[in-house]
């Protein structure tokens, strides 16, 4: 990928293909940046997913939480249908929250992009697990210090489940940075597009496709995964490593 | 602790972003309506790459003509994905002014009376449907509504690579029994291995159906019951004519994924000399190879026959702002910044009278005589894959293609099982 993203169009097209390019072409990654707005494409891509990330943390820490450590009516059930949510796939729900979102006038805005993921169930799930392992004397001594339940949530509980936040992070960053449909189905203008439409624009419809564009497109789209996941990798292998341990 | 404060900043970032998010609702909101007597419409297209900057230029000319009306112009993903967003949007009332629609869908789309009758507008700007060229109008009218019209119309024709036939001293061939021998004249094999094929195409159901008109079948027969290739075996000897080629490496049938892009660049490497493609491709071939190119009507069998392919474009019954949609639409019908222009940029078909005869495609023509090849086998287009359930049974279609030319299924019955579900799909319909 990289190496086509620097190749000349005469290069992409030999058979077989060239492996290094014989003058990187940097000019690529302009053309690809100014074909389209994409300085708002990236504002988008970086809002949608910042605010995705921040706010299922918010909902899901106390979710998790109070999912692990406390006994309340209706549990069971309410954890069930977290499993449930957990298990359907976005294509059967994305008619429903479209029409909803048109009636509420919220189309031309970014919300619809990030309002469906408030709550993630697969994170809920996977923190609930973790928390559930953390040894109740810790919430005692806790609590017999006057601790709120918020402060032990806040200052004991998420500290210590570190790694899996950061695997829960790094998956939901990953899946809503690439995600292609549902942005395409819920938005329809390039005003709140992220770089994954602009990127699908780069591509010839009829005719020979600038593959050495699209790739340049490719690059800056993936580089933002890369940083985020060495940034997460250590925390993510703690979180399978200790797992088992606590 | 760190993680806290992390925390807490982002969440206030957040809720500032979605503050943010809520003024740009007010400022958009309004662009539907009339603002100080500008009319803006929403245009929607397939057209990314090139095509896309060339249609992004052809709106930024009707912009600038005029100050009456201003067009969005957004790509909404490719012809597909363009028609599910457009059922979507048009349920939710969030749909477009005008918009382009792959000519096969819209029959669909006119059924469900969700496009707007043109005539009326079109009789106002003084067009009558006769300066169309004819093959062109296959899909543009449904129970005598005018619900779309010509846009970047293109047709499958065949490329050549002339400098490798001269080599072989082979001539450019016009029936499928001159390019079955062509073709296998063309191979070259190392070993068992193919390092040169003679034929390709897309994996897409456009040139089947090319093959089965030029054998005299039709893809639906004519009471819309069942499939039209059944009779004397056209369609088996179809298949059975490209399978003969793919088994000596005559005819190198594309992986599905991204075919049209395989074929594309194992013919500007002279890796197959002959290909059928779209009208399309001629731009970025000819500028991008230094072998002479020609292109040439697709050979006949029986008959010469090919169908049409490409965009029309249609005007939204729920726009509230007809008048306006219309002048562009008009806009790119009749003035020659327009549509003409985009297609002496693009390649795609002329397809009125005054274009044909403008200067600017004469010149085009006379340079690139090439690129004229698609505009004169339009007399054999024929479109008998006209109907509602189209899409439906192309899936269908779809399916017993792969099973012959990947799976090396039987011929005879996998046509037979096709048969069987379109004839499903008519019933139901």
């Amino acid at each position: 990928m990289i190496s086509t993203s620097l190749q000349t169009f005469q290069e992409t097209l030999s058979v077989p293909p060239t492996l290094i390019p014989s003058s990187p072409q940097w000019i690529n990654f302009v053309e690809a940046m100014t074909s389209g707005p994409f300085a708002t494409y990236a504002k988008n891509s970086i809002i949608i997913t910042l605010s995705i990330i921040v706010i299922q943390f918010l909902v899901m820490i106390p979710a998790a939480y109070a999912f692990a450590k406390y006994e309340f009516f209706g549990k069971n059930v309410l954890f069930a249908l977290v499993l449930i949510a957990f298990m359907m796939p976005g294509q059967v729900t994305f008619i429903p929250i479209y029409l909803m979102m048109a009636d509420w006038g919220l189309i031309k805005t970014l919300i619809p992009q990030i309002l469906p993921f408030m709550s993630n169930a697969f994170g809920i799930f996977l923190l609930r697990q973790y928390f559930m392992q953390i040894p109740e004397e810790i919430i005692e001594a806790a609590r017999l210090d006057n601790a709120s339940e918020f402060k032990i949530m806040w200052k004991i509980m998420t500290p210590m489940a570190k790694p899996a936040l950061a695997t829960i992070a790094l998956f939901s960053f990953v899946s809503h940075w690439n995600d292609y449909f549902w942005p395409l189905v819920m938005t329809d203008s390039n005003e709140v597009r992220p770089l994954t439409l602009g990127i699908a624009m780069l591509k010839q419809s009829e005719g020979i496709s600038n593959w050495h564009i699209i790739m340049a497109g490719n690059v800056v789209l993936v580089i933002p995964i890369l940083i985020v996941y060495l940034l997460c990798s250590k925390q993510i292998v703690k979180a399978f490593v200790y797992s088992g341990i606590k | 602790m760190k993680l806290k404060y992390v925390l807490s900043a982002m969440a206030v970032l957040v809720f500032m972003m979605l503050a943010g998010c809520q003024g740009e609702t007010e400022k958009t909101s309004g662009t539907k309506s009339k603002e100080g007597g500008t009319a803006t419409i929403q245009f929607w297209h397939s057209l990314g790459g090139k095509n896309g900057e060339f249609m992004d230029q052809l709106i930024k000319r009707f912009n600038d003509s005029q100050d009456e009306v201003k067009v969005v112009g957004t790509f909404q993903g490719a012809y597909d994905e363009t028609s599910t967003k457009l059922q979507q949007s048009i349920s939710a009332s969030t749909g477009p002014d005008v918009t382009m629609l792959e000519r096969s869908y819209v029959q669909q789309f006119a059924e469900s009376e969700v496009l707007e009758d043109m005539t009326p507008y079109l009789k106002e700007s003084g067009l009558k449907k006769g300066d169309f060229t004819k093959g062109l109008m296959g899909h543009s009218t449904f129970n005598d509504k005018l619900v779309s019209l010509p846009l970047n119309r293109s047709t499958p024709i065949l490329h050549v690579n002339k400098t490798i036939l001269d080599e072989k001293g082979l001539k450019v061939p016009t029936t499928w029994d001159e390019l079955n021998e062509v073709a296998n004249a063309l191979v070259v094999k190392e070993g068992d291995k193919v390092t040169r094929y003679g034929l390709t195409m897309p994996y897409d159901t456009w040139y089947p159906i090319a093959m089965i008109s030029q054998s005299k079948g039709t893809y639906f027969n004519k009471d819309k019951t069942s499939i039209g290739f059944e009779k004397n075996d056209v369609g088996v000897k179809v298949f059975q004519y490209l399978k003969d080629m793919q088994k000596t490496g005559a005819l190198y049938y594309p992986p599905a994924q991204d075919s049209g892009n395989i074929v594309n660049q194992m013919f500007a490497a002279g890796k197959v000399p002959l290909m059928f493609q779209s009208t399309g491709v001629i731009g970025d071939i000819s500028q991008n190879t230094d072998f002479e190119y020609v292109t040439a009507f697709l050979p006949k069998n029986k008959i010469h026959a090919t169908p049409t392919g490409g965009g029309n474009v249609a005007m939204l019954a729920g726009s509230e702002n007809k008048e306006a949609a219309w002048k562009f639409i008009d806009f790119m019908m009749e003035d020659p910044k327009g549509l003409q222009q985009f297609i002496v940029e693009t390649g795609y078909l002329p397809f009125t009278e005054k274009m044909v005869n403008s200067k600017e495609i004469q010149d085009l023509w006379a340079k690139e005589p090439n690129k004229k090849t698609a505009y004169d086998q339009l007399k054999y287009a024929v479109d008998n894959n006209k109907s509602v359930v189209w899409p439906e049974t192309m899936h269908e279609f779809f399916s017993a293609i792969e099973a012959i030319m990947y799976d090396d299924e039987e011929i005879e019955p996998t046509l037979n099982q096709f048969k069987g579900e379109v004839e499903r799909i008519l019933s139901e319909s």
